[in-house]
């Protein structure tokens, strides 16, 4: 009895002895492992659960001044396959060819060894979210923003283009590229056993999106503009066309074409199409540019509205060369009438009285050979031979708009510093950049005046001129009912680049005109470059177009009729 | 005694807090992320359809459809300007 009590006590002390071992070394290897191993288990089990995503933020939008969107990002997804995962290739073909995305391989052998084929682009969410529900496996999804135009080819060149990465190569979209693009997004997570993710970190991605630019341009402008200059760029079968159009008291630009264009959501064939003209290119003005001479002339008093000047029967000797004018007048006429029939004549008896020195000074400051610094980029300063290197022919020739290269922007910036009453204002694309707390920019792109070019008089003056030569001279086919329209043509030789001398074959036919003539609310420009057909004068090339953009921007704009009559 | 198991029902209780909000957080972050994607995919959805729309009534297109069906541009004598206040109507 002794000795089986004796035994059972063994047995219990081997039991428990047993059993505190092997909790001892469980302990043991618990110490070790939390202890010793600490460190390494916890940077394992780190890199297991944490993880970390960097997208691209949104890109900014780009409104017109009514708050039309004329350019967005929207979210578009590459389908890719990894076809050591996919295990009902069939299936997932069918998917796929239900959603319109088609496979080329035949079988997952065809794929090779590779892990990540991309089968399909720019697929839109809706049709993600209808494979997502299939649940197939060896899919994936990778998003990606991608930039859009809705209104097409309207506003291309002032749009501007990105590039695969997202920045912006040309246009708008290179100007503000700093603030259009945004910062990267940056979200911490953690997955779980079964990969779902938690959010570990939350992150306001409104706060890094880029920024929303609205623009001075109003689409419904650009649009009429387009509409009317595409047709006589077809008619005339031209070279280039560009028409703008400013309010001169702000300087803001409502509307800027230039042709050929293209649309910015397709692929760009012919790189030259990216070339904005109405700001990079340059061209000789022709008669246009007669507002500068007359306007120094005026200012420096060295003429008078009511001088007469004798137009030698309409042919000119001067330095070994002939100037002629198209529209010949005989013996004396008025200033009034030398602008009136764009006379070249008259033009170079009143540059003489200038003087080289103050005509340079003049054209300098009515903002040629400078930049305008609109906020585009890749603008023109145009061309102007140094004062000291001008001939004898130089003075006459520039007076009536030959032998200087402008851009078309500072042609009409020239305009609307006479429409200013005399103030030369910076011209703008941009009205505001839209911080994410919804907050303008202070001033950044308020209306800003250069410099005074003239006196409210002598600005008076040159409108007055103008509103005859529409009235009663070359500018007739520009009038429009019920407005008081100034303006003036240019019909400009262009250089044969073979002879290197003046061509008698092409010409840049250009209209820029103001409405209403006294008081205007808006100044507008055309040129049609090297039209063919019956005319190439700007008279009946360029003037009609201006008319018919005029009559529908002024309906538009709700501009009060002057024109009683 | 009583107070031995007191303290065993505090020490049980607080522990047992201690997971329900260990699990409650889980969960709560489990719905936020499911939240914020939802937010993300409605947000995407809005732009795509606000662009839509541009697109549909983008000028040209709108041209084109006026010109199809044989629309012309009214004369300017036969437009009548109403001066139309909304907020006089209220």
């Amino acid at each position: 009895m002794i000795k089986n009590n004796e035994k059972r006590i063994n047995r219990k002390a081997v039991l428990v002895s047993m059993i505190l071992t092997v909790f001892f070394l469980l302990f043991a290897k618990l110490i070790y492992v939390q202890i010793f191993l600490h460190g390494k288990i916890s940077n394992a089990v780190e890199k297991m659960v944490k993880c970390e995503n960097i997208e691209l933020s949104k890109r900014g939008d780009i409104f017109d001044s009514k708050r039309k969107i004329l350019a967005s990002s929207v979210k578009k997804y590459t389908i890719f396959l990894d076809p050591k995962i996919v295990k009902d290739f069939n299936k997932v073909r069918d998917v796929l060819f239900k959603n319109d995305i088609k496979i080329k391989e035949k079988n997952l052998n065809d794929f090779g060894k590779i892990s990540y084929v991309p089968v399909a682009f720019n697929i839109n969410a809706d049709v993600v979210d209808k494979i997502k529900n299939e649940k197939l496996r060896g899919i994936g999804f990778e998003s990606k923003y991608t930039r859009q135009y809705p209104e097409g080819r309207l506003l291309a060149h002032i749009l501007g283009i990105t590039g695969s990465d997202g920045s912006g190569l040309e246009g708008i979209e290179k100007t503000c590229n700093e603030c259009l693009r945004g910062d990267c997004i940056t979200t911490k997570m953690r997955r779980d056993g079964q990969g779902r993710i938690i959010q570990d970190k939350l992150v306001d991605k409104t706060k890094r999106q880029g920024q929303n630019i609205e623009l001075s341009i109003d689409s419904t402008i650009q649009f009429i503009a387009e509409q009317e200059l595409r047709k006589a760029f077809d008619k005339y079968k031209a070279k280039k066309a560009i028409c703008i159009v400013q309010n001169p008291k702000t300087g803001a630009i409502l509307a800027m074409v230039s042709l050929p264009d293209f649309d910015s959501s397709d692929k760009i064939k012919d790189i030259k199409v990216l070339r904005n003209s109405a700001i990079s290119d340059i061209y000789e003005p022709g008669s246009t540019f007669k507002i500068i001479t007359i306007s120094a002339a005026l200012e420096q008093g060295k003429i008078k509205l009511s001088d007469s000047f004798y137009l030698e029967n309409g042919r000119y000797k001067i330095a070994g060369h002939t100037i002629k004018d198209d529209h010949k007048i005989q013996g004396y006429a008025p200033l009034s009438k030398v602008m009136e029939q764009s006379s070249n004549i008259g033009m170079v008896k009143i540059a003489h009285k200038i003087g080289n020195e103050d005509f340079y000074k003049y054209i300098r400051k009515f903002g040629f050979y400078s930049l305008t610094g609109v906020d585009l980029p890749g603008e023109a300063k145009g061309l102007l031979m140094d004062v000291k290197k001008w001939n004898a022919l130089s003075l006459p020739t520039i007076s009536f708009g030959q032998g200087i290269g402008v851009t078309a922007l500072q042609i009409i910036n020239a305009f609307s510093a006479i429409a200013n009453d005399g103030i030369l204002v910076k011209p703008s694309v941009i009205q505001s950049i839209e911080k994410i707390d919804s907050t303008m920019l202070d001033n950044a792109f308020e209306s800003k005046e250069i410099r005074r070019v003239v006196s409210v008089e002598t600005a008076q003056a040159v409108k007055k001129l103008l509103k005859n030569a529409v009235d009663f001279g070359t500018g007739k086919s520009a009038k429009i009912s019920g407005y008081t329209v100034g303006g003036k043509t240019g019909t400009a030789q262009k250089v044969d680049s073979l002879t290197k001398t003046y061509s008698t074959k092409y010409y840049t036919a250009s209209f820029c005109g103001m409405i209403p003539a006294m008081n205007p609310e808006i100044v507008i420009l055309v040129i049609v470059d090297e039209p063919r057909g019956i005319s190439y004068y700007a008279a009946s090339v360029a003037s009609p177009v201006f008319a018919d953009i005029a009559k529908r921007v002024v309906q538009y704009l709700g501009i009060e009729k002057d024109d009683v009559k | 005694m009583y107070k031995l198991f007191l303290a065993f029902v505090l020490m049980v209780l607080s522990v047992f807090i201690y997971l329900w909000q260990q699990n409650t957080s889980i969960r709560f972050a489990y719905k936020v992320s499911n939240l914020q994607a939802e937010y993300d995919k409605i947000n995407s959805e809005n732009d795509f359809l606000r662009l839509k729309i541009n697109s549909i009534l983008a000028l040209e297109k709108m041209d084109k459809i006026a010109t199809e069906k044989n629309l012309s541009r009214p004369d300017e004598k036969s437009i009548v300007y109403i001066d139309y206040d909304p907020l006089a109507q209220k």
